[in-house]
């Protein structure tokens, strides 16, 4: 039987990082891209996880991760309003329509 | 996690900064039919206060927080000082600009002292765990402030291309911070220098160091700042271009020097902060080069600038230098920090005391500038002498700067990239000294619209002009204060 183990935590973490790297860059859809963000973030926590339960033990990584996702929440809201303030001005959210400035 | 009375008072300027922010919000739903003219005054008493604080906590020795979440020392106090001085700038301009717009609300000083509170936590952070809560505090509101004027698309395109950056960079950083978790255990920067570690640990400090390069606009991690600069209103661009720079400079630093210092990470780290410094003073120059628009100019000014702030991160690398080197740098750092807090914030003024009321596909062409000598002879004078010290011009604080900076370069044995460095500036005194050609030699366009004076944005221009110059001429008080601020605790 295959037993689960640090290494495919961490590939689980490497590959949402990845995905969630790939949606940013890619995603014309501006929530597509903020599910984007909230996937690298949650890459994150569960490396901090994995590492806190088979690398140190203790409960320093939860602790970390449970922050992460409080803090991700509060991003996630502004973030939202953002959004609807763009869709107010362009009546679109594709970011590739919603371009006056220069760069 | 013992918790003293004395440790909740040392974080007193961040106590009153979010003692403000939640009075003005409190006015917002109480008195917010009366005249708004107190709510900039309240905010400016209360920036004030928390700089103060800042001074009156200086002289006792450094001290651990909070069991080692953050520290009490002269590094974050003079950068927690800068800070407070850049958001004091914020506000009046602020004031000056937004009430004749009549867009002046409680929530535009709210979020500013609460981004300030998130910067003044951020330069005294001693955990990674305190460190990113202290970012998102200081970038979640920074967001909402660039979307706060609604007049226009810019503000919001701004807004969501700044939080979309903003975001992302965070991410960077928090997977960089996982991989050090992984690979020391610890989360205390003083912890991970004793663990020390291996692949691992280089990787996550690649991450970090990404993460933070976003956040001080450093070349090829720039691209965001001209849209978001130009496109955020210009007190909120000011307060992005002082506030959120000197803050991640500072942790930056923080973190380089206290978890990294260890000669054979330093190894490590230091050619690539040399290569950022490099890319950034040279494209950050060469693309402000070929800018007519003067908001996105000082925009690439400020990435130009970033690059010079970085010359003085590499030379406090201990890799290479000593620790009497290393202090020096460190002391230059801060003082460059001061200086382009004060000079920045007053050129953004002096381009907010020039922007019209109303639509105007323009606003910030440099013909903008044009006659202004004839028709505002002391706010030309202002913006000559600050245009002067972004350039690095005696007698101006800002020549003092780099001046320190390069120096400490040399010290430290970084003599090609010093020599880099005074050749970009060379690039830098062509277009910041247009601004004054233009102001002093071409007459102002035929019909074109005189802009209301507003006293708070006079105030600035003349205020930043006179600091510029007065530590240019005597810049020892500043200079002592930088120097016996150096001490980074662990480090």
């Amino acid at each position: 039987m295959l037993h689960v183990g640090l290494a495919h935590f961490l590939a689980v973490g490497a590959l949402l990082f990845a995905l969630g790297a790939y949606c940013v860059t890619t995603r014309k859809n501006a929530v597509g891209i903020l599910m984007g963000v909230e996937l690298i973030l949650n890459a994150a926590n569960v490396n901090f996880v994995a590492f806190g339960h088979y690398s140190w033990g203790g409960i320093h990584g939860q602790v970390f991760a449970l922050f992460v996702i409080v803090l991700a929440a509060a991003e996630a809201a502004v973030g939202l309003a953002i959004v609807l303030t763009l869709y107010r001005h362009y009546k679109t959210i594709d970011v590739t329509r919603a371009e006056r400035l220069e760069g | 996690m013992p918790v003293s009375l004395a440790d909740i008072l040392a974080l007193l300027p961040e106590i009153l900064l979010s003692l403000g922010a939640l009075l003005l919000m409190m006015t917002e739903v109480f008195l917010a039919g009366a005249r708004r003219g107190y709510q900039a005054l309240l905010a400016a008493l209360f920036t004030a206060a928390a700089f103060a604080a800042f001074l009156a906590q200086r002289g006792g020795g450094p001290r651990v927080l909070f069991g080692g979440f953050a520290v009490s020392d002269g590094f974050a106090l003079f950068a927690g000082a800068t800070i407070c001085a850049g958001l004091l700038v914020t506000v009046v301009l602020g004031a000056g600009f937004l009430a004749p717009r009549s867009a002046e609300r409680g929530e535009f000083y709210a979020l500013a002292l609460l981004a300030a509170a998130g910067m003044c936590l951020l330069v005294r952070a001693e955990d990674l765990l305190f460190v990113f809560i202290a970012l998102e505090l200081m970038s979640v509101p920074t967001y909402a402030l660039v979307a706060y004027l609604r007049t226009g698309d810019r503000p919001s395109e701004a807004a969501f291309k700044y939080f979309l950056l903003g975001a992302f960079s965070s991410a960077l950083f928090l997977y960089g911070a996982a991989l050090v978790f992984g690979a020391t255990g610890r989360t205390s920067l003083s912890g991970i220098a004793a663990a020390g570690g291996g692949k691992l640990l280089l990787a996550g400090l690649a991450l970090v160091i990404a993460g933070l390069s976003f956040k001080i606009a450093a070349v090829p991690f720039h691209m965001w700042a001209p849209d978001v600069y130009e496109g955020a209103s210009t007190p909120v661009t000011a307060f992005m271009a002082v506030g959120v720079k000197a803050a991640s400079f500072a942790v930056l630093t923080r973190i380089l020097v206290t978890a990294f210092g260890a000669p054979a990470l330093a190894a490590v780290w230091q050619p690539l902060v040399v290569a950022l410094a490099l890319l950034t003073m040279v494209f950050g120059n060469l693309l402000a080069l070929t800018q007519r628009n003067v908001k996105r100019m000082l925009a690439y000014s400020s990435v130009a600038h970033a690059g010079y702030l970085l010359v003085a991160v590499a030379a406090a690398s201990r890799g290479f230098s000593g620790p009497s080197a290393r202090g020096e740098a460190v002391s230059s750092l801060l003082f460059y920090l001061a200086a382009y807090t004060l000079t920045t914030a007053g050129a953004f003024g002096a381009l907010a005391a020039l922007e019209r009321m109303g639509p105007d596909p323009q606003p910030w062409d440099l013909d903008r500038f044009a006659g202004l000598a004839k028709r505002r002879p002391w706010a030309a004078a202002a913006t000559a002498m600050l245009m002067l010290s972004l350039a690095g011009i005696p007698p101006t604080v800002g020549f003092i700067g780099k001046l320190l900076v390069f120096k400490a370069a040399v010290d430290a044995g970084l003599v090609p990239l010093a020599i880099a460095g005074v050749l970009a500036s060379v690039v830098g005194l062509y277009y910041y000294l247009r601004v004054v050609v233009v102001m002093y030699m071409q007459p102002a366009p035929l019909g074109s619209v005189p802009t209301p004076a507003s006293w708070p944005l006079d105030l600035v221009l003349v205020a930043t002009a006179t600091l510029v110059l007065l530590f240019g001429l005597a810049p020892a008080g500043l200079a002592n204060a930088a120097l016996s601020s150096t001490g980074l605790l662990g480090g």
